[in-house]
């Protein structure tokens, strides 16, 4: 049988499957109808320094292929994180990833300077790529100066591996990708959601409670492949995928594109079986090719010269 | 919880699109509780991808219960269209039902519309409690007051109103509350139906000050209290409908 091992940004995981960040609460919610320890690692909620309400209702409104959300970033902050929910991933046997957003560089620092401080955390998650918080967020992640300081400041605070999650609502993702990387990135992930509205025309009103909100599902895979496809050719630290994966194909489409692992998000609401489904798939996948290791088809795109 | 794909026993349109659909599933029918739900996948498919919750309306048997669907769009357009052995994977019991304190006596039951199907498993175990429960009830016309004949025997006494006056009070159920209220003199108002219906019922159980306990929907994608999509506005935070709720004490909205 083929490893699925893989080493993202210095993460040890057993196979290259992780959640997307928000869409999985902090793993408690689904760990009575999935075993998270098959996971390769486990990527929680994004948490900021203070609480956040988040974002008036509705934050919900189902399309084609997918969905809009506008949850705006809703968290009891850090300090509740780490005693609240923190526990509970501390006893799983998964890399932990804890995606981090802020207001401010500094709230950034500060958030790194604290969760680096908890031995049970395996990596960060930078989140520049919220399009449902007011301040900060996306802001960070569309420009290529701030996005670099953001990340260099706080890899400065920081004592665990740095993933900095970019958002696909930018005019050119590759250069914000190597901006990032020069500033000491240790992996990327992407995308974030897109950008996106609904209008409901018999009360001439929004679907969401803030109008505009971010669409996910399968509907965004294939802009999410050709992102990680072009990111990939210019980068060379570990780009976790996502974007409406719900199968094993689909995942190993952003492999396939360059992408070392995947996150599964959207698919979890629809069937919590996904990531499970998603990892034998894999498995199958290299047995019937013989493939040795997931690793071999890394970035294995062909293209017809 | 569980995730189930639960055989289908039987799926009956007890009126114009209005199906009862009975699904096999052992856990779930012995966990449930009223009030809680269940979160059905419609299909699998490429146009919606979501799944729908219902209310778990009662259980049937020791290894059964049954759902009643209104159908509305795609989702309860392909559930209406499953026959006995066809399958429906769920995730369920869901969410927090009604809370039936230990020193209540007497409870009003209000149903508006399609809102009664958590109510008549809820009248069951007040039944079994030993609660007195008196009901008042809405719905658009007399074909579309489902599980009448459940209710009323039940309870003491049901008070109807329609739209169309096609049975009892001609009008809202909200137009009769108050005396039904000042009659069963209730410790406790249980309530489910449309939202402007459920705010009414509020404002009146609060010019009782009776305690009032109401089940609400929201759209919602996990339905496990992961993705916060499903919230409603409270006091000062959002609660998550799923999770927290989907019933809720009317003083923690601040309703
Ligand atoms: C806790 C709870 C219990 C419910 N119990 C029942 C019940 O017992 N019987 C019943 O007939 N209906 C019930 N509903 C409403 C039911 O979920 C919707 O009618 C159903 O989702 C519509 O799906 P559709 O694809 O046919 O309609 P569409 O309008 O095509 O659905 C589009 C999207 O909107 C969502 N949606 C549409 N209407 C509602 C709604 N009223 N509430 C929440 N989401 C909605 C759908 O889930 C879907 O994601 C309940 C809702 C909630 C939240
Ligand atoms: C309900 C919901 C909440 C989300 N919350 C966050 C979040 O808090 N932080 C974050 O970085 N991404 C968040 N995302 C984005 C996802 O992590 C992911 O990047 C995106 O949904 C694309 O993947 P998918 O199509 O598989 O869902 C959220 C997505 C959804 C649907
Ligand atoms: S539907 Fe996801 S938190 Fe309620």
């Amino acid at each position: 049988m083929g490893s699925l091992e893989v080493d993202i940004a210095g993460l040890k995981m057993k196979n290259p499957v992780t959640t997307a960040s928000g869409t999985y609460g902090s793993g408690k919610e689904y760990s009575d109808l999935i075993d998270i320890n098959r996971l390769g690692a486990i990527c929680v909620k994004t948490v900021t320094l203070k609480p956040m309400s988040g974002n008036p209702p509705p934050r919900l409104w189902e399309t084609p292929s997918g969905m809009l959300n506008s949850i705006g970033l809703q968290n009891d902050g850090v300090e509740a994180f780490i005693d609240n929910d923190l526990p509970f991933l501390s006893k799983q046997d998964i890399p932990v990833i804890v995606s981090i957003a802020g207001t401010s560089i500094d709230d950034f620092s500060r958030l790194a300077k604290m969760l680096s401080a908890q031995s049970d955390i395996d990596a960060l998650e930078l989140n520049i790529s919220c399009p449902n918080a007011k301040v900060g967020g996306m802001i960070f992640g569309s420009d290529e100066k701030l996005a670099a300081e953001v990340v260099s400041k706080t890899k400065m605070a920081s004592t665990k591996p740095l993933i900095v999650k970019l958002t696909p609502n930018t005019g050119d993702i590759s250069a914000i990708a190597r901006a990032c990387e020069r500033a000491g990135a240790d992996g990327l992930s992407l995308i974030n959601t897109v950008y996106g509205m609904s209008v409901e025309v018999d009360t001439l009103k929004p679907r969401l409670g803030s109008i505009v909100g971010g669409l996910s599902g399968p509907a965004i895979k294939p802009i999410a492949v050709r992102m990680v496809w072009e990111v990939a050719k210019v980068v060379n630290i570990p780009i976790i995928g996502m974007g409406g994966i719900l199968t094993a194909e689909d995942a190993l489409e952003f492999i396939i594109a360059g992408a070392s692992g995947v996150a599964v998000g959207t698919a979890n609401f629809i069937d919590p079986q996904a990531p499970i489904k998603i990892i034998d798939g894999m498995n199958k996948f290299l047995e019937k090719h013989g493939v040795s290791s997931i690793q071999d088809l890394v970035g294995a795109l062909k293209i017809d010269s | 919880m569980h995730q189930i794909t639960a055989r289908v026993v039987e799926n009956k349109e007890i009126t114009r699109d209005i199906f009862r659909l009975t699904l096999f599933a052992p856990a779930v029918a012995r966990e449930s509780k009223p009030g809680q739900f269940v979160h059905l996948q419609c299909g699998v498919n490429q146009s919606y991808i979501l799944r729908r919750p219902f209310s778990v309306h009662q259980t049937v048997g020791v290894d059964a219960f049954d759902v009643l669907i209104r159908v509305v769009g795609d989702g309860t357009k392909w559930l209406a269209a499953r026959r006995p052995k066809d399958s429906v994977n769920l995730i369920g019991p869901l969410g927090r039902g009604f809370t039936i304190g230990a020193e209540l006596k007497r409870a009003l039951i209000v149903a508006g519309g399609m809102g009664v199907a958590p109510l008549v498993f809820l009248a069951l175990k007040l039944a079994e409690e030993k609660v007195k429960v008196y009901t008042v009830m809405g719905a658009a016309s007399k074909d579309q007051l489902l599980d009448f004949m459940d209710l009323k025997r039940l309870t003491r006494k049901i008070a109807v109103s329609t739209d169309d006056g096609s049975q009892g009070h001609k009008g809202l159920v909200t137009d009769i509350l108050g005396k039904e209220i000042e009659e069963a003199d209730p410790d406790v108002v249980f309530a489910c139906g449309p939202l402007a219906m459920l705010r009414a019922v509020a404002g009146i159980s609060r010019r009782y000050s009776t305690s009032c306990q109401m089940s609400l929907e929201a759209r919602m994608a996990c339905g496990v209290g992961a993705c916060l999509g499903c919230t409603v506005g409270a006091k000062d935070n959002y609660l998550k409908v799923c999770s927290d709720g989907p019933v809720f004490d009317t003083q923690e909205l601040g309703w």
